[in-house]
């Protein structure tokens, strides 16, 4: 993606302005600033108890700031439910919530948002629609090892499953991806399918905000990177400043800043 | 193979001991399929289906009513207590006794969403203030009604011409299409799987989980008290003891009918003959000699004999299957 220079300076699909947020008296995130644009993949990175979470539920519509605002196209949104973020485009796959294991793999793709047909005054599920859409889907992701869609999806690996609730958020018309560490515990290979997808989801005009602990996991793809340290934006890197070794550096000079402040 | 495709659905394990059972009863008794048995079987079965067709999608959420069996006996008796001791419109006392059980399964729906307590307390506790209620309302007594007609009476209890069949079962068979359709057809359906699947995935994909909830602590208490007027129709009166037992009849039921007891998975359909199941060997051990209650002693044995064997097969027989 840093190859074709992607647009780092457009304006913000989706961004929070000046965003706190306290649990009871404790602040966890402290006047946080941060949007992404179409197309862009946004690597947010910080240690566990950094804030990571709680801003990615921020952005989900699972918790409302307490400082602060959301903005969607420039204009102030305020989600009140994940089914709210939804329904504007904002789709969050979560590491551990990404999947029902029960549930058919179809069901699965299309659950919140599932296609109906109108007979009458009755609504049904249209399984048919739907068991075509995951079934292009999977073929699109070279997810071939899948029979079929209509068995649970508990016979998925972790990176089909990752690689199947990204394809889902893009095939359902979402505008920004919400992504919590989709590659943790993955082999290499699962790894590299995933980032594909992420790819594959930027270049269809998605903008993508890639959460994760480790500098590593989101070099590959960011085209910028956020570093996130006590609930403070303390580092913003671009192009080929996006390397761990610079990043390290940075983030030991900067806390030593903020120490001695 | 169609064979192979049939042994995956839920229904076929079921499907297969109901058969069984009617087999045996037939071959070592001769008269399983006379008009008299037949129509103890579809009375004890009609009401316990249809309790056990609320209790399958409540279930299938992840919750358990044990208030159910309560219910059964409440709205008669609300019903019956209304028309027949205050002479009201009997269409009237109807609509405000299936008012009251909206009302319970709204009570139940609210504190389990609420408080998230389990809802095996909330309903054991509604189960008590309940049986409480009917005890202040009808005591020892029985409600009869032996010589009052009315339309609701005929449309809940009425025999069907001179078919050993009584209203019970047109009302089992719409319910269970509703049921059906409800579970397989609907938005409702996949919300109710995966409310029960995952709690914590479904509201992150935007499923609203509490109204899934609600809306199925309302249905199970509804659809207990329209069987429980379908009882007092047919034998035209209404103990305390009525729905004794039927909480855990409807579990058995969806239980022996494949439905999971940690949610997710689980058909109307397959309820259906489980409650079938039930009463088929009741009928049938009865016609065997056995004495009245021996039943439940082997439906006891069953019930466990039939989780053992789920557990056994399950992971071999559930790839395929939602």
């Amino acid at each position: 993606m840093t190859m074709n220079a992607a647009p780092s300076r457009k304006d913000p699909v989706f961004e929070l302005r000046d965003v706190s947020f306290s649990y009871g008296s404790n602040e966890v995130i402290h006047q946080v600033s941060l949007g992404v644009a179409a197309g862009e993949v946004v690597g947010l990175i910080g240690d566990n108890g950094a804030g990571k979470s709680t801003l990615l539920k921020l952005f989900a519509g699972f918790q409302i700031p307490t400082q602060g605002t959301l903005a969607i196209d420039g204009m102030p949104v305020k989600f009140r439910s994940p089914a709210a973020a939804r329904s504007l485009g904002v789709e969050a796959v979560y590491q551990d919530l990404a999947i029902i294991e029960q549930l058919s793999i179809w069901r699965n793709f299309y659950l919140g948002k599932e296609l109906v047909k109108k007979l009458g005054p009755f609504r049904f599920l249209d399984k048919a629609a739907m068991r075509n859409g995951c079934i292009e889907a999977l073929q699109l992701l070279g997810l071939t090892r899948i029979r079929s869609v209509d068995g649970p999806a508990w016979a998925m690996s972790g990176g089909e499953r990752q690689s199947l609730a990204i394809t889902r958020a893009m095939s359902l018309g979402a505008r920004i991806l919400l992504l919590d560490e989709p590659t943790a515990a993955l082999s290499v290979r699962q790894t590299r399918n995933v980032l594909d997808s992420i790819q594959r989801a930027a270049s269809a005009g998605l903008g993508v905000l890639y959460i994760d602990h480790n500098m590593d996991h989101v070099a590959p793809v960011a085209d910028r990177v956020v570093v996130l340290d006590h609930g403070r934006i303390i580092v913003e890197l671009t192009g080929d400043d996006i390397n761990a070794k610079h990043l390290g550096d940075l983030v030991a000079e900067r806390r030593e800043e903020l120490s001695a402040e | 193979m169609v064979l192979a495709r049939l042994a995956r659905q839920r229904e076929f394990g079921p499907s297969v001991g109901l058969i069984g059972v009617v087999l045996i009863a037939q071959l070592s008794t001769g008269h399983f399929f006379s008009s008299q048995s037949l129509t103890g079987l579809t009375t004890i079965a009609d009401t316990v289906a249809i309790v056990a067709i609320g209790v399958t999608l409540l279930m299938i959420s992840g919750e358990f009513d044990l208030s159910v069996g309560q219910v059964y006996a409440f709205v008669p008796i609300i019903w019956s207590t209304l028309f027949v001791v205050h002479k009201w419109d009997p269409w009237l006392a109807l609509i405000v006794a299936l008012g009251a059980a909206v009302l319970v399964g709204l009570v139940n729906g609210w504190v389990v969403t609420k408080f998230g307590i389990p809802s095996f307390i909330v309903t054991l506790g509604m189960y008590f203030v309940i049986q409480g209620t009917n005890n202040l309302l009808i005591g020892g007594h029985q409600l009869v009604a032996f010589d009052f007609k009315h339309p609701t009476l005929t449309a809940f209890g009425a025999r069907i011409g001179h078919t050993p069949f009584s209203a019970g079962i047109i009302w089992l068979m719409g319910l269970t299409f509703l049921g059906w359709y409800a579970l397989e057809k609907t938005r409702y359906g996949n919300w109710n799987f995966a409310t029960g699947g995952g709690v914590g995935p479904a509201k992150a994909m935007g499923v609203p989980v509490a109204r899934v909830k609600k809306a199925n602590f309302v249905v199970c208490s509804v659809l207990a008290g329209i069987s429980g007027c379908i009882q007092f129709a047919y034998l035209k009166g209404v103990s305390q003891a009525q729905g004794d037992k039927y909480e855990l009849l409807a579990i058995t039921a969806a239980v022996l009918g494949g439905t999971s007891l940690f949610g997710g998975s689980g058909t109307v359909v397959g309820s259906v003959i489980g409650a079938f199941l039930l009463a088929s060997i009741e009928v049938g051990l009865v016609l065997m000699g056995a004495p009245g209650s021996f039943y439940i002693t082997f439906i006891g044995v069953v019930l466990v004999l039939v989780v053992i064997l789920n557990v056994k097969l399950g992971r071999l027989t559930t790839s395929g299957r939602r």
